[in-house]
């Protein structure tokens, strides 16, 4: 028994020290202060919000969202903010649920609530399960504005004027990247408009642009191809001559350099394309690092390694 | 509060972890919880291919019968078919894992589904992750609660079966002869493990889990080789472990499950440091 009371006073002394710890201090900045999930996500919360905004984004450049561990700092980010940004559709996994339960005692908003579910790419089996991989799709992830500058607004109503005009002038610059993508892609011919990718990220940007889509691993970066998976694969790029193939940034490039070798083995010529952004966004500073900078690279690097053939 | 809540909860599943892996080391089944980790996902998978959802409410029951399945193959490999217990809980979770791939591959490629994105939990998001009642009370945060619930459970099965485990144990044959069913307690020891592990993974995270299911108990079997000691000390090190794991996580802004069980790495080095030094020096501490 003696062993039990000095154990529970440990317990005791070391609650009383987290106690005492520096905890969480509410934002006495004046500025209103987002939280987004990924870098998509804060970038458009950048382009709303302007110059009025703080924002962070949880996840780093090259992350995959699939896979992000949380940090000690993550948690206190998320008390501070005044307002959470999500993408949603499970992108976020078990931490999208979690940021759901904090919408009861503050603002969460998930970016794909913004969007109406008959554009939604549902599960063919799995009614209610949807690709999350909205932005590659610009127009269906301009569409996400008009939610997010009304979120922004009731947070901070005396700003609602500006939050609706940076919203305004970065739905026209969205609607014209839409344009740029759709046209520039017009230029590959139909048997050309076929992109290979790692995981199937892609599924959104193939409805919108009208082009094939494959990926060699399903939407989960976690689920491992089949070998059917892979000679399917390797037959399809034989059978239509395709050129090139893509490696994202946010997933491991092995089991494409598989695909490209077993091509070769077959006497038929691949080349591994270049990098497609496609889970997360490229360093920032560089153009890449915002969300119009990488899809603009996605549709450039599609283009010049496709045309070559 | 933040820092209280994580403590306090990290705690509780430290010490339930670490009473429970106490008995599963002596029993040389330490490594039963990275089983479990692993063989739960065919049981994530059969929940979502019933329910079409990936809400926990599914996924816990799924991953938990998965659990008792896993302990049950793990037992029925040692007892009836003879083999080691490393051999019997290396087959039975490579098997279920394996048998988990398989089915995401054929029926759920294009869903994203894993433990890691429907069913464990994130340490560092316990004080967001509230319990409000139907009334709008804010309660404090859920895991703290599961973590206390638990706690109770297995203190109260540790004291019920102290001396039928201690006996199943350290002596199987003289508790047989004694008339205490040895494969009863054998089971109902795995049982309070699996169902353990995987509300604690559901709420903590999984490395977290397992690394407490061995470390704490592996640092106290150090010192002592008193049963009752070393459950003492095993809380203790759980208790240290947490405490100063977190505060190694906020100074490195780093992941605070990583920091708690490198902490307990930590304090198995010293305790392995300090009993060297104890006899060498023929010191009495």
């Amino acid at each position: 028994m003696k062993h039990a009371l000095w154990l529970s006073g440990l317990l005791l002394l070391s609650l009383t020290f987290s106690c005492e710890a520096p905890g969480e201090t509410n934002n006495t900045d004046e500025k209103l202060y987002v939280v987004a999930t990924t870098g998509m996500v804060a970038d458009m919360i950048a382009h709303i919000g302007g110059a009025d905004v703080t924002v962070d984004a949880l996840m780093g450049p090259g992350v995959d969202p699939h896979l992000y561990k949380a940090t000690q700092g993550d948690l206190s980010r998320l008390q501070k903010a005044d307002l959470v940004v999500y993408n949603g559709l499970h992108l976020e996994g078990k931490m999208g649920e979690i940021l759901e339960k904090l919408g009861r005692t503050k603002p969460v908003v998930a970016i794909s609530a913004g969007i109406p579910e008959a554009k939604l790419l549902e599960d063919t089996l799995f009614q209610g399960n949807f690709d999350p991989h909205i932005w590659f799709d610009v127009s269906l992830w301009a569409a996400a504005i008009p939610a997010l500058t009304e979120a922004l607004a009731t947070s901070d109503s005396s700003l609602r004027e500006v939050f609706e005009r940076n919203g305004k002038a970065y739905q026209l610059e969205l609607e014209l990247l839409h344009d740029w993508v759709r046209d520039t892609l017009a230029v590959l011919p139909a048997d050309k408009r076929v992109v290979v990718t790692a995981h199937d990220a892609f599924s959104y940007f193939g409805r919108a642009y009208d082009l094939e889509v494959r990926g060699l691993q399903g939407i989960s970066t976690l689920s491992e191809f089949g070998l059917r998976d892979r000679v399917d694969l390797v037959n399809f790029l034989v059978e239509r001559q395709i050129g090139a193939v893509f490696v994202e940034t946010s997933v491991s490039t092995k089991n494409i350099t598989s695909i490209v070798e077993g091509c070769r083995q077959k006497g038929h010529e691949v080349r591994i394309g270049g990098q497609l952004f496609s889970d997360a966004m490229g360093a920032p500073d560089t153009p890449e690092g915002t969300y119009t900078g990488m899809v603009r690279a996605n549709v450039r690097t599609i283009i010049e390694s496709l045309n070559e053939h | 509060m933040d820092a209280f809540y994580i403590i306090a909860t990290a705690a509780l599943f430290a010490i339930s972890c670490g009473l429970l892996g106490a008995f599963l080391l002596l029993r040389r089944m330490a490594m039963v919880g990275d089983a479990i980790a692993h063989a739960v996902l065919p049981g994530i998978v059969i929940a979502f291919l019933l329910s079409g959802s990936r809400d926990a409410v599914w996924m816990i029951p799924g991953a938990a019968a998965l659990g008792i399945l896993t302990t049950f193959l793990i037992e029925f490999f040692h007892e009836k078919v003879g083999l080691q217990t490393d051999a019997a809980i290396g087959v039975s979770f490579t098997a279920l894992f394996a048998l988990g791939i398989i089915l995401i591959s054929v029926y759920a490629g294009q869903i994203d589904l894993d433990q890691d994105c429907v069913l464990y939990g994130e340490i560092a998001y316990i004080p967001i992750d509230l319990w409000i009642t139907d009334g709008g009370q804010i309660m404090g945060p859920r895991a703290l609660y599961v973590g206390a619930a638990l706690l109770f459970v297995n203190l109260f099965f540790l004291f019920a079966g102290y001396r039928k485990l201690q006996l199943t144990t350290f002596d199987p044959a003289f508790a047989a002869a004694a008339g205490i069913s040895v494969s009863l307690w054998n089971y109902l020891l795995m049982g309070a493990v699996s169902v353990t592990t995987v509300a604690a993974f559901n709420s903590v995270g999984a490395i977290l889990i397992v690394a407490l299911l061995v470390v704490p108990p592996a640092t106290a079997y150090l010192l002592t080789h008193n049963l009752r000691h070393m459950l003492y000390l095993t809380v203790v090190f759980a208790l240290l472990s947490s405490f100063f794991g977190y505060w190694l996580a906020v100074l490195l802004d780093g992941s605070i499950a990583g920091a708690i069980v490198v902490c307990s790495g930590l304090f198995f080095g010293l305790a392995w440091l300090g009993k060297g030094i104890r006899r060498r020096t023929d010191l009495v501490f």
